[in-house]
């Protein structure tokens, strides 16, 4: 088992993170008026249904699209200079510092303690229907793989083929992948909790929410 | 604002067209766009940035002529650049929103109205439809391929329907009867399978139905009786905005494929029936698979460029597969073994891309078939990494040395820079080059492709530290048998 105190002495030494915000399309910029130093919200409410703050107005094929923040924290840099320009898609609009939240903390150690399984090659990744129905139906904790079990569709250049899990059995804890993202050959894809590990898994949360306080 | 008729009468120097595409496609349609005196705008997108194609837009581009885009999948993309570049056409390459009627509708009818390099939206909605081209062929008397003749949705019927191509096969003596499986709205090899067992064919119509529900948000799927013994043959058409004049740059025989029915080598024209001896009267099947071609294009009023794709058996039968109504990859083979004859004076290097950009801003066509003449065998290579051992998987890594001789009779088109490392990105084709050899006959084309192959210096690990697999041995491999049936 890893040493949590440790891990979590670690992450309090540089509890921050930079996020830059991008655009993500083309489009013509408009800022909603903040300032250096100011700070934003991330997404509110029981369902994060409202969102963060207003950062800024992107507008392409006259849909103006809002940029909110995706996280708490307070902007480090902005870039006015792009006010009313028309921008390429990944341009950098303005960098927020974010002080890391409890589920983050969670996120870091659990790629830690759990069995991971790592994508073979650099490619976007699917859960096949049927795992997938499973998912959506309940949630990933539903579902409990097995060594050999077919679990996903790797897809790249056009092909697809059908990937094996391989490892220990348990319940997907976590799932680092996204819908129609590319990921690197070596990245997480899912952590995995074999059944008799679970109580300790649920004690590290358990730690980490007693632990670590929010600012 | 202009509406369309003034953008045709535009002279082509006013003109700016937005390059919609990446790679290899995309540098051939800016040289295409700087020889005729045509502006472009190029895009690409974060993992293409070291593409040539990045780099020639770079060197030999004007004002607003590249812009780095979320993807080239995205229409509002391409529209918001295209307005803010000022661009007065588009021109879809292949792939992508190539044989797309919906976007070439909107290119077309949004209040800053554009050119959409290619048939008008209702030839390709009417000829992008496998089905709708099928009876649309029937009803001209063209013959086509046996099966289903709309696309299927329930897996009942599909299995009903693959039974029943299956008992016909054995009824007529086939040895090993199989169906083809089919995503209806695919095309380029892409969602196809064989089914060689019933029992599995469940399974097989499943994962093409989600496969073609992922890519091509239509689930419908065809079965069609697959005829193993076969050449697949193409006639090139080109036709201006009147749509009543098409010509033919002749036809194309692309019958090396991958097992994944992707083509490798293609070769003009379509068969060699002087040196090479077949089974049927060879000659006779080129100019019949050309005038049925013909008919149809003139039928609906083709108004571009276009591929009719034919499939031809043992027996010397022409069917008639599908109608590509965009450009092909293998545009070039056609172009150098054509030769036109326009306002007195020949031009033997012709180049389809540009005839395609001329004609598409409005230019008439400016010859008749009378003036296009034919010299010659052309063969094209398709330089991909891949293992052809084990069924042409992509191989991902990065070149460190790509050369080869130069030759007057080579031409050679990739995006892959020469001069520093490429990595090779897994979101596209593997596609890394064409060869375009051009011989006074089969036994010298065939011999300067060899010689070309050999020459050939293609390099690179990748990050397991395992060398490049290229299909350059397969390549050569089948130079001896191209033409033959």
């Amino acid at each position: 088992m890893i040493n949590i105190s440790e891990l979590l002495e670690e992450i309090k030494a540089s509890p921050f993170r930079e996020i830059t915000v991008r655009t993500p399309h083309t489009g013509r910029v408009t800022f909603a008026g903040l300032a250096q130093g100011q700070e934003v919200l991330g997404p509110q409410g029981q369902w994060k249904e409202r969102p963060g703050t207003l950062l800024a107005t992107l507008e392409r094929e006259r849909n103006p699209k809002p940029i909110c923040a995706t996280e708490k924290g307070v902007i480090d840099r902005i870039y006015n200079e792009l006010e009313g320009q028309f921008v390429e898609a990944g341009t950098a609009l303005m960098v927020i510092r974010h002080m890391l939240t409890r589920d983050e903390v969670e996120y870091l150690i659990l790629k830690k303690a759990l069995h991971l399984f790592l994508a073979p090659e650099r490619a976007k990744y699917y859960f096949t229907p049927e795992v997938d129905k499973k998912i959506r139906a309940a949630d990933a904790h539903s579902v409990v793989v097995r060594d050999g079990m077919e679990l996903m569709i790797m897809s790249r250049m056009k092909r697809e083929v059908p990937l094996h899990y391989s490892g220990p059995e348990g319940v997907i804890y976590a799932v680092y992948f996204k819908y129609n993202e590319n990921i690197d050959a070596g990245a997480p894809l899912i952590g995995v909790c074999p059944q008799d590990q679970l109580p300790a898994i649920q004690d590290v949360i358990m730690r980490v929410r007693t632990e670590w306080t929010e600012k | 604002m202009l509406n369309l008729q003034d953008l045709y009468a535009m002279p082509l120097e006013s003109h700016k067209v937005l390059v919609a595409n990446r790679g290899e496609i995309a540098m051939r349609i800016m040289r295409a766009c700087r020889k005729l005196g045509v502006a472009f705008t190029a895009i690409y997108t974060e993992e293409d940035a070291a593409s040539g194609h990045v780099r020639l837009a770079r060197e030999t581009g004007g004002e607003k002529s590249l812009y780095r885009v979320s993807s080239y999948h995205d229409a509002n993309e391409l529209m918001s650049v295209a307005d803010e570049a000022g661009c007065t056409a588009v021109h879809p390459g292949y792939g992508f929103f190539a044989e797309d009627f919906r976007f070439a509708r909107r290119v077309m009818k949004r209040d800053r109205t554009m050119i959409f390099i290619g048939p008008s939206w209702k030839i390709i909605r009417e000829l992008g439809d496998k089905i709708n081209t099928k009876r649309l062929a029937r009803s001209l008397g063209v013959p086509t391929v046996p099966g289903s003749d709309r696309p299927i949705y329930d897996e009942m019927e599909a299995e009903r329907i693959a039974r029943s191509v299956f008992e016909f096969q054995e009824q007529q003596g086939i040895r090993r009867p199989l169906v083809l499986v089919k995503a209806s709205a695919g095309g380029g090899g892409m969602g196809i399978e064989e089914v060689y067992d019933i029992d599995v064919f469940r399974s097989v119509y499943r994962r093409i139905r989600n496969y073609a529900l992922r890519q091509f948000k239509d689930e419908g799927v065809l079965i069609e009786q697959r005829i193993t013994d076969f050449n697949h043959l193409e006639v090139q058409v080109v036709s201006d905005r009147t749509g009543r004049n098409p010509v033919h740059f002749g036809t194309r025989n692309c019958s090396i494929q991958s097992t994944g029915l992707q083509k490798r080598v293609e070769v003009a024209p379509g068969f060699a029936p002087g040196p090479i001896t077949y089974s049927f009267d060879a000659a006779k099947v080129l100019t019949d698979i050309v005038d049925y071609s013909l008919t149809m294009a003139r039928k609906v009023g083709y108004d571009n460029v276009g591929t009719w794709e034919w499939i031809v058996t043992r027996k010397g039968d022409p069917f008639l597969m599908e109608v590509n109504t965009r450009i092909q990859v293998e545009n070039g083979v056609s172009a150098c073994i054509s030769r036109i004859r326009k306002d007195g004076r020949v031009i033997d290097d012709v180049d389809l891309l540009a005839e395609q950009v001329r004609i598409g801003l409005g230019q008439p066509l400016g010859y008749t078939q009378d003036d296009i003449s034919f010299d010659g065998v052309g063969v094209e290579y398709r330089l991909i990494a891949e293992d052809p051992d084990n069924r042409f998987t992509p191989w991902v890594g990065r070149i460190e040395r790509f050369q080869w001789k130069p030759q007057p009779w080579l031409t050679m088109l990739t995006h892959v820079p020469t001069d520093e490392p490429y990595e090779i990105p897994t979101e596209f084709d593997p596609n890394l080059a064409l060869a375009i050899i051009w011989g006074k006959d089969l036994a010298e084309a065939r011999a300067r492709g060899l010689s070309f192959l050999d020459d050939l210096r293609l390099e690179g690990r990748n990050n397991a530290g395992e060398e490049l697999k290229s299909n350059v041995n397969f390549l050569r491999a089948n130079t001896e048998r191209i033409l033959r049936f």
